[in-house]
C-alpha cells in the first residue's frame, strides 16, 4: 500500500504535471466534507459544476460491489470540442479514484463502467477539454442496499488465477452509425482492504485502431469492479477495422487482445 | 505516473474525520440518521381464509421499508387434526410473534407441529425464531443458503427496517427435509423441490385441500425479484408447478390464485426480462442504459415493476455477459 501523505503528494504532482494555481473548489451542492480533498487530487485546476456534464447511476446500490455509472459528456464535447479527460471517483471510497477515460479521436466521450462502493457515497465525474477547466457531475448513491438481497459473490474463485485476464468482446453499429465496443476481462480487482489480500488490479487498457489511430486510453483504480466491464462508443470506422486492446495490470502482467470491428450496420 | 490512485487509507480516514465535523455534511447523513430514529411499531397481521382450515396473512405488494415493516411476503397456516402446520415466517423475530399470536388467537390450544420455510429469502423465514425449534423444517439446500447468507441478510434487513428487527436472530431449521410425501398432524403433505428463483424452493402441496404452496417460484400482481434467480431453471419450474395437480395456488407474493394466473404472469415477466436484458448486452447497452428501458402496458397493474426491473439489471447482468459477448483468444505479446 503506497502511503504518500498530502504533502509529499503535492511535491509528485508539481514533478509530473503543470502546476495548476491553488484554488478554491466551488461549493459541493451535495456538502460533502471531503469535496475539497477530493477536487484537489482528482480535479487539479478550475472546477465548475455543469449540467451538460451526464452522469448516471441508480438512486441506490443494488450490489455496492458493481454499481453500474455511465458517464457521456457528447452534449458537452458538441459545444466546447474535444474532451481530453474525463475521471470518475467517489468521496468516501477508501481508493477515491475509479478510472480515468481519456477518448481519442475516434471515440465518443461515452462509457460504460461498473464500481464498488464501501458506503453511501457522493460519485463525480470530471471532464476535461482544450482550456483545462474541470466540468463536473455528481450525485449520491445510497449504499443501504435492497431487499430480498443476496451478499456480493465472494472476491476472487479458487481458480482464478488460471483464468486472469480472460477476454470478452462484442462491437456492433448502432442505429446512429456509431460502433458500441463492449468488453469484458477476468480480474479480482483486490482493493487491499480485504485482509490477507494485497492490492491487486487491471490498471490501464489502451485501446488502438489498426490504422494506428488511438480510440481510447483507461487509467484503472482498484475501486473498479471485479471481472471489469466497459461499454465505450466509437465513431464510424472502416469497414472490417480491428481495435487491438492492451492492458496492464498493477503486478505488471500484460494482457492483448483483438475486437473485429462491425462491417455492416448490426441493427 | 497516475496521482489519483496515490490515496492512501491515512489520507481517506483524516477525511472521513473532516466530513463528521463538517456542519455541511448533514445533507448528505441527514437522512441516515432520521431513519435510525424510527419509533418502534407492531405489525397489525389478519389471517384471511384461503381454503378449508387454511388461512394466509398477506403480504403488502411493495419493497421491504420502514413503512410495512418488512411485512411484504405471504405467511400461512393450516389447521390439521392434531395441531398447525406454519408456512413461512415473515421478515422479523416480532413478525414471527404477531404471527404466533395470531395462529393462537385463531387455533386456541393448538400445538405448532411443523413451520415449512419455502425458500432462504429473510422476508419469508426471519420469523423463525418465534416458533419452537424442532418444528422448523426445511430442504438442506435451504438450510445450508440460510446459514451461509444469514450474516450478510440480516445486516441488509437491519439496515432497511431498523427497529422493526430488533432481536431478530436468524434461525435456520434444524430439521432438512427428506421425505416427498409426509403426514403431519392427521392431514397429508406433498414436498417438492423446485429451484430458479433461489437454488432451491421448496413446493408444498395440501393433499386435503389441493392448495399449491408455491413460494416465491409464484408471484401475482407483483414484480417476481431475483437476486438468486436461474431463469432456465425457473421457466422448467414454472411448467412443472402448472403440470401439478391443483385446486388453487398460493404465490409467494400476492392473491390466493385458483386459476394459476400467477404461473403466466411470472413466466410473462421472467421471458420479457430474459429477453430485455439479453438485447441490451448485444446491443452494447451500458446497465444504466439498460434500466430506463420501457415497461410494457401489460405489466403496468405490478407493484414495483421498474424497481424490480433496475434490480434485475444488477443481478443477471454479468452472467449474461459471459453468454453473450464472445470470448477473445489473447494475441502474442
Ligand atoms: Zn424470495
Amino acid at each position: 500500500m503506497l502511503r504518500i501523505r498530502p504533502a509529499a503528494l503535492g511535491a509528485v504532482l508539481a514533478l509530473c504535471a503543470a502546476p495548476a494555481p491553488a484554488q478554491e473548489p466551488p461549493p459541493d451542492p451535495l456538502n460533502s466534507g471531503m469535496w475539497p480533498l477530493v477536487a484537489e487530487e482528482n480535479f487539479p485546476g478550475e472546477i465548475v459544476f455543469d449540467p451538460r456534464v451526464k452522469l448516471s447511476l441508480p438512486a441506490a446500490a443494488e450490489d455496492q460491489f458493481h454499481v453500474p455509472v455511465t458517464i457521456d459528456a457528447r452534449e458537452l464535447a458538441a459545444e466546447i470540442g474535444p474532451i481530453a479527460e474525463m475521471v470518475v471517483a467517489a468521496d468516501l471510497n477508501p481508493i477515491i479514484h475509479a478510472v480515468t477515460f481519456r477518448p481519442g479521436a475516434k471515440a465518443e466521450p461515452f462509457l460504460g463502467l461498473r464500481i464498488k462502493v464501501e458506503q453511501t457515497t457522493p460519485v463525480r465525474v470530471g471532464v476535461r477539454g482544450a482550456d483545462g477547466i474541470w466540468r463536473v457531475a455528481a450525485a449520491v448513491i445510497d449504499a443501504a442496499g435492497g431487499g430480498c438481497s443476496a451478499p456480493a459473490a465472494a472476491h476472487g474463485q479458487k481458480d482464478w488465477m488460471s483464468t486472469l485476464g480472460e477476454a470478452r468482446a462484442l462491437a456492433g453499429r448502432d442505429e446512429a452509425g456509431e460502433t458500441r465496443i463492449s468488453l469484458r476481462m477476468r480480474h479480482p480487482m483486490d482493493t487491499g482492504f480485504a485482509a490477507g489480500i494485497p492490492i491487486f488490479h487491471l490498471s490501464e487498457l489502451t485501446l488502438t485502431l489498426d490504422s494506428g489511430e488511438e480510440l481510447a486510453e483507461l487509467e484503472i483504480s482498484a475501486p473498479i469492479s471485479e471481472d471489469p466491464a466497459f461499454n465505450l462508443l466509437a465513431r464510424p470506422t472502416a469497414g472490417g477495422a480491428t481495435a487491438a486492446v492492451a492492458g496492464r495490470d498493477s503486478e505488471g502482467n500484460r494482457f492483448a487482445f483483438s475486437v473485429p470491428l462491425p462491417e455492416e450496420a448490426v441493427n | 505516473m497516475n496521482r489519483m490512485k496515490r490515496m492512501s487509507r491515512r489520507a481517506w480516514l483524516g477525511g472521513a474525520a473532516a466530513l463528521a465535523a463538517s456542519a455541511g455534511a448533514g445533507a448528505l447523513i441527514g437522512p441516515i440518521r432520521a431513519q435510525t430514529h424510527a419509533a418502534p411499531r407492531s405489525y397489525r397481521l389478519e389471517a384471511v381464509e384461503i381454503a378449508a382450515r387454511t388461512w394466509c396473512v398477506y403480504g403488502a405488494q411493495e419493497d421491504l421499508s420502514r413503512a410495512n415493516g418488512g411485512a411484504i411476503a405471504n405467511a400461512a397456516f393450516i389447521q390439521t387434526p392434531d395441531g398447525v402446520v406454519v408456512v413461512d415466517t415473515g421478515p422479523s423475530k416480532r413478525y414471527g410473534e404477531a404471527l404466533a399470536a395470531l395462529i393462537a388467537e385463531q387455533l386456541p390450544g393448538k400445538r405448532i407441529l411443523r413451520v415449512f420455510n419455502t425458500h432462504h429469502h429473510p422476508d419469508h423465514v426471519f420469523g423463525n425464531q418465534a416458533f419452537p425449534r424442532e418444528a422448523l423444517a426445511a430442504p438442506q439446500a435451504v438450510i445450508e443458503a440460510m446459514t451461509a447468507q444469514s450474516e450478510a441478510l440480516a445486516a441488509n434487513m437491519y439496515r432497511i427496517l431498523g427497529d422493526w428487527m430488533r432481536g431478530t436472530v436468524p434461525t435456520p431449521p434444524g430439521r432438512a427435509l427428506n421425505a416427498s410425501r409426509e403426514e403431519i398432524g392427521g392431514r397429508v403433505f406433498t414436498l417438492t423441490e423446485m429451484k430458479g428463483h433461489t437454488a432451491c424452493d421448496l413446493v408444498v402441496r395440501d393433499e386435503e385441500t389441493g392448495l399449491v404452496f408455491a413460494g416465491d417460484l409464484a408471484f401475482l400482481d407483483r414484480a417476481p425479484t431475483t437476486p438468486n434467480a436461474d431463469l432456465p431453471a425457473w421457466r422448467a419450474s414454472l411448467a412443472a408447478l402448472r403440470r401439478m395437480e391443483r385446486d388453487s395456488l398460493l404465490p409467494g407474493h400476492g392473491p390466493v390464485d385458483p386459476q394459476g394466473a400467477s404461473l403466466d404472469q411470472t413466466l410473462d415477466w421472467l421471458d420479457w426480462l430474459d429477453g430485455t436484458l439479453r438485447e441490451a448486452v448485444a446491443r452494447g447497452l451500458t446497465m444504466n442504459e439498460a434500466m430506463a428501458a420501457p415497461i410494457p402496458a401489460r405489466f403496468a397493474a405490478l407493484g414495483v415493476a421498474r424497481t424490480e426491473f433496475e434490480r434485475s439489471v444488477v443481478h443477471l447482468r454479468a452472467r449474461m455477459e459471459e453468454e453473450i459477448l464472445n470470448g477473445i483468444p489473447p494475441d502474442r505479446l
